[in-house]
Order: C-alpha cells, then sequence, then structure tokens
C-alpha cells in the first residue's frame, strides 16, 4: 500500500465519521487482475478497500448525479473537469461534493504492456509505478518502461492531470509524460486520409458496434434523464445496431456532449469492441477550442459552452 | 425514347419563421429565380436546429442541408441564432471530420427583406452541392440499404 492510499484511506475515513460526507466514492480492485471497479459506500469500513492504480478507468462523477446527499469522490484531473463541467450545468452544486484530488499519472494501457513484453496479461503478475517508471514484474524478474511508452496515447496530451478543483490534494504519485504529438498520433493519420477514406474508416468502426450505450452509461457528460435514442416519437434511430445507426447515434453524442466532455478517455475503455471512441472526443475538444477557446470544465463559473455565445464568432462559413 | 435526366441535388431547407421564410416569401412574389432544388421546412427559429436533425436529413438521403436564420442581434428570441451559430460551427468541423464533404452543411443569414440574397444563397448552395456530387453517406451495397428516399 502506497503512501498515497494510506492518506486517501484515513481521509475517506474520517470524512465518514464526522459525518461530512454521506458517501465516498472511490476505486477497489476490480475481479480481474489490473483493473479496478468503482466503489461507492457508507460504511466507514469499507474505505480501507480504496485504491490507487495506474487502471482506474471510470470517471467516477457520474454517480454523482445519481446520489443524494454529500458526496467524497476521488478525483484525478479530468474527473475534477467533469464535476466542474456538472456544476457549470447546475446537475450539481459545489457545496454538495467534497473532491478528494489525486493526481495521475496516466492510465496504463494493458495492449501497449502486451505487445512491450511479448506477454499476456495473465503471465504478468505485477504492474507499478516507481519514480517515473512503469515497472512490470514476470517471474520475478523486472522490466522498465518510460511512462511514455505505456500510458494511453490521449494521456499523453493532458493538461491538467493534477485536479485544479479540490477540497483536498494527496500528494503527487507519479510522474507526468507528455507527448502532444503521440497523443494525437490517430487523429493526425485520419486527417490526412481522403474524406471518403476517413467515412470508410469509421463505417468498419461502427459495424462493429453493439449499440451497448456503455459509452453513454459510462460518461458523466451524458446526464440526461431520456436520450433521444430511446425517443420512440418519431424515432429517430433504428434499434438495430446497423453501422448508419451505430454511427449516427456515435456523431450525435459527441456533438451533444461538446463543451462538457474532459476526453477522460471512460467511454473508449468501456467499450467492449474497441471502437477509438477518444479519436472522436479528442478531436471535438480540438475544434471547441479552436472556435471558441473554450475547455470544457476549466471555470466553475463560466457559462456552458452552448448555452452562451459572444456576438462575433465563428462567422466565416455563413453565407 | 429514354433520355437519362440529369443528377440534380436535393436540398433540406430549415428556415426560421421571422426572417428567412418570409425572405424565401419575398423571393417569390417578386419574381426572383432560384433552383428548384430545395425544399423547405419552416422552423421557429434557427436555435431550433439539433445537430441531430442535420445527421438525420443526411441519412434520408439529402444531398445538403442548410439552415438559414436571423443576422446577428435580429433574433426574435434575442439570442437563438448565437446559439445555432455556435451549433452549426462545431457540427461542420466534426462532421467534416468524419469525412462528410463540408459542402453538404450550410448556413446562412437571411432578413426578411432579402429575398434577393435568398435566391442567391440557394443558387450557390446548389451549384457546390453538385460540386459535391450525390450524397451516398450511408448507402451500403453489402446489406442493400440504399439510403432511404
Amino acid at each position: 500500500m502506497s503512501e498515497t492510499e494510506k492518506k486517501l484511506r484515513e481521509e475517506a475515513k474520517a470524512l465518514l465519521e464526522q459525518g461530512r460526507v454521506d458517501y465516498i466514492v472511490g476505486y477497489e480492485p476490480g475481479s480481474l487482475k489490473f483493473t479496478t471497479t468503482p466503489l461507492i459506500t457508507k460504511d466507514k469500513d469499507d474505505v480501507d478497500r480504496l485504491v490507487i492504480s495506474p487502471f482506474m478507468t471510470n470517471n467516477l462523477s457520474v454517480f454523482l448525479t445519481e446520489l443524494e446527499g454529500k458526496v467524497g469522490i476521488v478525483a484525478r484531473g479530468c474527473d475534477s473537469r467533469s464535476i466542474v463541467s456538472l456544476i457549470q450545468d447546475k446537475q450539481l452544486t459545489r457545496d454538495n461534493v467534497f473532491i478528494i484530488g489525486v493526481p495521475c499519472a496516466g492510465v496504463i494501457d494493458m495492449g501497449k504492456i502486451e505487445r512491450l513484453t511479448g506477454k499476456d496479461r495473465d503471465e504478468i503478475d505485477n504492474i507499478a509505478w516507481e519514480g517515473d517508471k512503469a515497472v512490470a514484474t514476470i517471474g520475478g524478474n523486472k522490466k522498465e518502461f518510460a511512462a511514455k511508452e505505456v500510458i494511453m496515447d490521449d494521456c499523453l496530451g493532458c493538461d491538467t492531470p493534477i485536479p485544479q478543483e479540490y477540497d483536498i490534494l494527496l500528494e503527487a504519485a507519479g510522474p507526468l509524460a507528455c507527448d502532444k504529438e503521440l497523443s494525437r498520433r490517430r487523429i493526425k493519420e485520419l486527417e490526412e486520409m481522403p474524406p471518403e477514406k476517413r467515412w470508410e474508416f469509421w463505417k468498419n468502426e461502427f459495424g462493429r458496434c453493439i449499440r451497448c450505450y456503455a459509452c453513454r452509461q459510462v460518461c458523466p457528460a451524458c446526464f440526461c434523464k431520456r436520450c433521444f435514442v430511446e425517443e420512440t416519437e418519431p424515432p429517430w434511430l433504428s434499434p438495430l445496431p446497423r453501422w448508419q445507426d451505430n454511427l449516427i447515434f456515435q456523431m450525435t453524442r459527441i456533438i451533444h456532449v461538446a463543451g462538457r466532455c474532459t476526453d477522460c478517455g471512460a467511454c473508449e475503455l468501456a467499450c467492449p469492441v474497441r471502437i477509438p471512441l477518444r479519436s472522436l472526443s479528442k478531436k471535438m475538444e480540438e475544434i471547441v477550442e479552436e472556435l471558441f477557446h473554450y475547455k470544457a470544465g476549466a471555470d466553475k463559473a463560466a457559462p456552458p459552452l452552448m448555452a452562451s455565445y459572444e456576438a462575433e464568432e465563428a462567422e466565416d462559413f455563413i453565407r | 425514347m429514354s433520355q437519362k435526366k440529369e443528377w440534380e441535388p436535393k436540398l433540406l431547407g430549415f428556415l426560421c419563421r421571422w426572417c428567412s421564410y418570409a425572405g424565401a416569401d419575398l423571393a417569390g412574389t417578386s419574381r426572383k429565380k432560384y433552383p428548384a432544388n430545395i425544399r423547405i421546412i419552416k422552423i421557429p427559429c434557427s436555435g431550433r436546429i439539433d445537430p441531430l436533425l442535420i445527421i438525420r436529413a443526411l441519412r434520408l438521403g439529402y444531398d445538403g442541408v442548410l439552415v438559414s436564420g436571423c443576422h446577428p442581434g435580429d433574433c426574435h428570441y434575442q439570442t437563438g441564432n448565437y446559439r445555432a451559430r455556435r451549433r452549426m460551427a462545431i457540427t461542420k468541423k466534426f462532421l467534416e471530420y468524419l469525412g462528410v464533404a463540408p459542402e453538404r452543411i450550410q448556413a446562412s443569414w437571411v432578413s426578411a427583406a432579402e429575398g434577393g440574397k435568398f435566391a442567391e444563397v440557394v443558387t450557390e448552395v446548389t451549384k457546390d452541392l453538385k460540386k459535391a456530387g450525390p450524397n451516398r453517406l450511408f448507402e451500403d451495397e453489402q446489406d442493400g440499404t440504399k439510403a432511404a428516399k
């Protein structure tokens, strides 16, 4: 157990004991190796299960709109921005949430680890940060990797690994690798293709989609009580998982969460058929930044992007 | 004797009832000529447009979509067109990234007094769409799905 983890458990226990929060929301080890699962509890004995790991794949702020009372929540940079964004959208008041900030070194991509070590994840005993290196233990042997080699591409472009909004901040746990170019590798590849090829690419990707809506369910920005995909009058989408409707669902979803999406990557990590959704959400983040100089969840006093305007902006395409 | 008809683009126009719709009316009453490629839907305000409506039109096989509202500052509801502008801007950029030709998504400001401008806009947009060609985005030869007409 790391120092940060110990501190987290102490803080969480104190919060519950003193009645300063009704719930603690954090991560506990998942049922499989190298996974975590959300822990939501009112019981102070449960907090001993809390962990901080390089595999925190969920954005916990998704639970905030469902829990009643005051919630103490473990949040990384992107999560804290999601919380701020929920406050901007008036889905939440700042007083109702106690943010336990944890600095993030990026989510480790198991695919990359498997490629680098040539081992299946079942054969790997442990993966942990040691200083600024990720260390994989395989049968007693240790292998070191630079952070840049193993964390998810999109995490390499992260500007806010340390939460900007918090009530307490636990110490820095790990290094911060940054490589903007690498982080938008997939987007660049796509941008260099001719438009028809790009469409073909997405057509193929969404041919796999089974429309389980996991991406929507794990997304804190998707807080609508009723989603357009479930409308029946008119039926915007056929419920059959055909690529056309799958793609329409996702492109509309990404447009609907513009200015709220913090590119936390929860959707891509939840996708059972591994559609590269972050290549969509990240691009949308870039568009929003380029056109409106707006960053989702950066300022809790700012009005939401799509509910505000400037008198003069982004006009060049209008006749 | 069969003569193959030249392909004509189909354009769906969402026109604000306070300005562009009246502008289209004026174009008609003042006998301005513009291509008959546009099908018009009256909307209460350009701010009514959800990007989903645009995507849906493309899905239904329209070759292009035109959203037309009041000039900045002239919105009947004060801010509807400003909101529409933000939405249209990101929609256009994002769909372009996915591989949709930018010509297919069009926007204009046309006031109720601008019948001439309306005719001009429709003419130019139609020209653009002819350049972009027929919309085959959602067609699928494998499963035999044609874009619904």
